[in-house]
């Protein structure tokens, strides 16, 4: 479920970048959930033809996916084939974190891929030629530049960065019998049904890992064509080949070209890696956020989902090798590296002879949210409130007034008002007990409860967010007149407005990427 | 002297005689109050267990103070509460709020002059357990009366804090005078306590806002008329 301020950041992203009607098309998918045209249609109350180019550009940007839902037909009556839109969340959000992803390009493939993975992004999905094309404009070398843009497509692709297009409509066949179970069962198990509907659509879009990251000689491709339907029917995935070949036959793209896209799962695998090794530098040494980056630069190609609990497990000799290779861990030797490791929570195996270690990555995420939050509350509550916060936290039960109030030397009648106000704004749970021994006393019990605080802090996040892209909109339209105006005539005074403008937008957009950052911690990580 | 004056006389000394001279009410309330030892008593438990009607309650109480049998204490609990108990005890921990609390009131100042030289006693050991921070305050006297159980709770309230880290020893290097496994302390990394980074969440006014909850684009609290965003956008330069 998406959180409210999450739904509203997302609506105003779209609509900054592709205008009204398409934010209140994406607002009713993602408030509604998955709909038909035709349900669009009539919430939206906009045309059939407006909603119909909406979702054309949503889908052409990936922030929606559409699939077909086969449902039996009444008495008698074929089956129908009804196509459905859901909207992608994650990937509207991951609009904010573009200059973050081109980043991660420009440092690792330099320049060129730079631009390439830059015109990507901004049009959503683009097939090698129309890239190529791009590059040549751009570029103005000649002939000479298509074989540099191909070579940089290729080390995009190879380093992940950039993935083959989901299938378009993928064709889901949801089971008779639970069909009509769930009517019956109500509207809760069939929202449970509806997510799963949503997933297994993703999951049928995609396509086939062997074929993700395939980079098809367009030259040679009408030649070689023949040869590949063959090796790819023996992998025995004949529904992906069609799939593939749908979406090349797509008519809108003009040609049987394959469509690709940025790979967003691999940027958010990097950026997570890079979350982890910043807060072990902080929490707990140099040399451990060392070894940690080497381990997670070994297991990074064979994590096989993003949200990977613990590391892929890596013999101490890969460690040490990918190590030396690293800014300071030139001079750590595997007494060392074994200390740190064992600094990072790992326990070293009891057999000597497989030594391999895996690193606990769901308790550095599980670390960095306490630390954020705590900060959140030390800034909003004051100190006596963060070492009670703190205290409970550490403690993860519940744990009544008095007691709280003794630990952390806060007044009693103190200790009471700050935890009634952290009660308030949702920080706490509360649990009154009611003793009747000798005589009736009253007991307030409190606790942290980490997966609704994690909920509630994103909800807030997003909104904190969205405020700053409000502040910065508002700034520069304060200032219209001065960002129309020729440089030359910024002097004086005006000089000095634009000035402080620039300052203002450059605080509050890198506020917003730092923001950002945390967004992705709770949210993405 | 009439004999008027003379009763007068009669009854005004009676007061300074010792628990034999008490009238009947007053020895009920004086054993009330005696029974309940060092946790005392409130006066509306008085009146209840006495048993005696509440005006005259008082008036006993007030005679056994003077008398100097009871005495009035103060709880930490409820100030506006009247609380008696008999001279021969002292208050106990509930009523007092434990060793942190003097009159009634949490002891700041000793909590904080305990802290500091804690936090700097640890800083010259480097590594220290409770019993070690405890020996030391006591040998050079830096601090009077105070048990070890204190200087636990001290730091343990520092840990919270985040000024010190709670660690086990290893017994190699600087943990060799200290048993495996035993719990002691160190400063923590970084100057000063409380969290080392300042999260990007806390560092803009949205997080310290106690607004939030009511903050619309539109509303009459909204980000543009922020007047926090309006004061953190003017001191950045």
């Amino acid at each position: 479920m998406v959180s409210p301020h999450g739904i509203k950041l997302a609506v105003y992203l779209i609509s900054s970048y592709f205008g009204d009607l398409n934010a209140k098309v994406c607002d009713c998918l993602l408030r509604r959930g998955t709909q038909t045209l035709y349900q669009v249609v009539s919430s939206t109350e906009l045309s059939r033809t407006n909603v119909k180019n909406c979702l054309l550009v949503l889908i052409h940007h990936n922030c929606v996916q559409a699939f077909a839902l086969r449902q039996p037909g009444g008495f008698g009556d074929e089956p129908k084939v009804i196509t459905q839109y859901m909207a992608l969340f994650d990937n509207i959000i991951h609009k904010l974190r573009f200059p973050k992803f081109i980043e991660i390009v420009s440092e690792e493939l330099g320049k060129e891929c730079e631009e390439i993975f830059e015109g990507l992004l901004q049009h959503g999905r683009l097939s090698l030629t129309e890239i190529i094309e791009r590059y040549k404009e751009t570029s103005k070398q000649g002939d000479s530049s298509a074989d540099a843009a191909r070579d940089s497509f290729n080390s995009l692709v190879n380093a992940r960065f950039v993935e083959r297009c989901p299938a378009p409509d993928p064709l889901l066949e949801p089971p008779a019998a639970e069909e009509t179970a769930a009517k019956k069962r109500g509207a809760k198990s069939a929202k449970i049904q509806a997510q799963t509907m949503e997933q297994q659509a993703l999951a049928a879009a995609a396509p086939m890992e062997s074929m993700r990251f395939l980079v098809e000689d367009i030259l040679n491709d009408s030649v070689e064509r023949t040869d590949k339907r063959t090796t790819d029917v023996k992998c025995g995935m004949k529904r992906k080949h069609d799939d593939v070949e749908s979406n090349t036959k797509d008519p809108g793209t003009g040609g049987k070209e394959v469509l690709w896209r940025a790979n967003f799962e691999e940027f958010i695998r990097r950026l997570r890696h890079k979350a982890c090794v910043a807060n072990v530098k902080v929490r707990v040494n140099n040399d451990a956020a060392i070894v940690l980056a080497a381990t997670l630069e070994l297991s990074r190609h064979s994590e096989t989902k993003l949200r990977m609990d613990n590391s892929v497990p890596q013999s101490i000799n890969a460690i040490y090798d990918e190590v030396i290779k690293r800014e300071g861990g030139l001079g750590m030797d595997l007494e060392r590296i074994r200390a740190s490791l064992d600094d990072l929570g790992c326990e070293a195996p009891l057999m000597e002879i497989d030594e391999t270690y895996s690193v606990d990555l769901k308790n550095i995420i599980e670390q960095a949210r306490i630390e954020e939050v705590e900060s959140i509350v030390l800034k909003r509550y004051g100190r006596e409130a963060y070492r009670m916060f703190r205290l409970l936290s550490k403690a993860d039960r519940l744990v009544e007034t008095d007691k709280i109030s003794d630990t952390t030397f806060v007044e009693k009648k103190d200790a009471v008002k700050i935890l009634f106000k952290l009660w308030k704004d949702d920080y706490l749970e509360m649990k009154k007990v009611i003793a009747r021994a000798a005589k009736q006393s009253e007991f307030i019990l409190w606790k942290i409860n980490k997966q609704s605080l994690w909920e509630h802090i994103l909800d807030e996040m997003y909104h904190a967010a969205l405020n700053l892209r409000l502040r910065i909109t508002h700034e520069k339209e304060q200032e219209k007149e001065i960002l129309q105006m020729p440089k030359e005539k910024l002097v004086g005074e005006l000089g000095n407005k634009y000035m402080r403008l620039r300052k203002v937008c450059i605080v509050l957009e890198s506020s917003l990427m730092n923001l950002d950052d945390s967004l992705m911690l709770f949210h993405d990580f | 002297m009439s004999r008027s004056s003379e009763a007068a006389a009669m009854k005004r000394k009676r007061p300074d005689s010792s628990t034999q001279g008490l009238v009947d009410a007053e020895l009920v309330v004086l054993n009330v109050v005696k029974s309940k030892k060092n946790l005392g008593i409130w006066v509306a438990d008085v009146k209840k267990e006495a048993n005696i009607a509440p005006a005259l309650v008082d008036k006993c109480l007030t005679s056994l103070v003077k008398k100097n049998l009871i005495k009035k204490v103060p709880t930490i609990q409820n100030k506006a509460k009247k609380h008696y108990m008999a001279v021969e005890y002292e208050p106990s921990e509930e009523l007092t709020g434990g060793a942190w609390y003097s009159e009634g009131k949490l002891d700041k100042e000793f909590i904080t002059v305990l802290r500091e030289t804690c936090l700097k006693v640890i800083g010259m050991m480097k590594v220290a357990t409770v019993e070690g921070i405890h020996d030391f305050l006591k040998k050079r006297k830096v601090v009077e009366c105070c048990t070890s159980q204190q200087v636990g709770e001290i730091l343990n309230s520092m840990v919270l804090d985040d000024a010190i880290i709670e660690v086990k020893s290893t017994g190699l290097g600087e943990y060799h005078s200290i048993p495996i496994g035993s719990v002691c302390y160190r400063i923590a990394v970084g100057d000063t306590s409380g969290p080392k980074t300042i999260g990007p969440m806390a560092s803009i006014p949205c997080g310290a806002c106690p607004r939030i909850s009511v903050c619309t684009p539109d509303g009459i609290i909204s980000p543009k008329t922020c007047v926090y965003y309006t004061k953190w956008l003017n001191i950045e330069f």
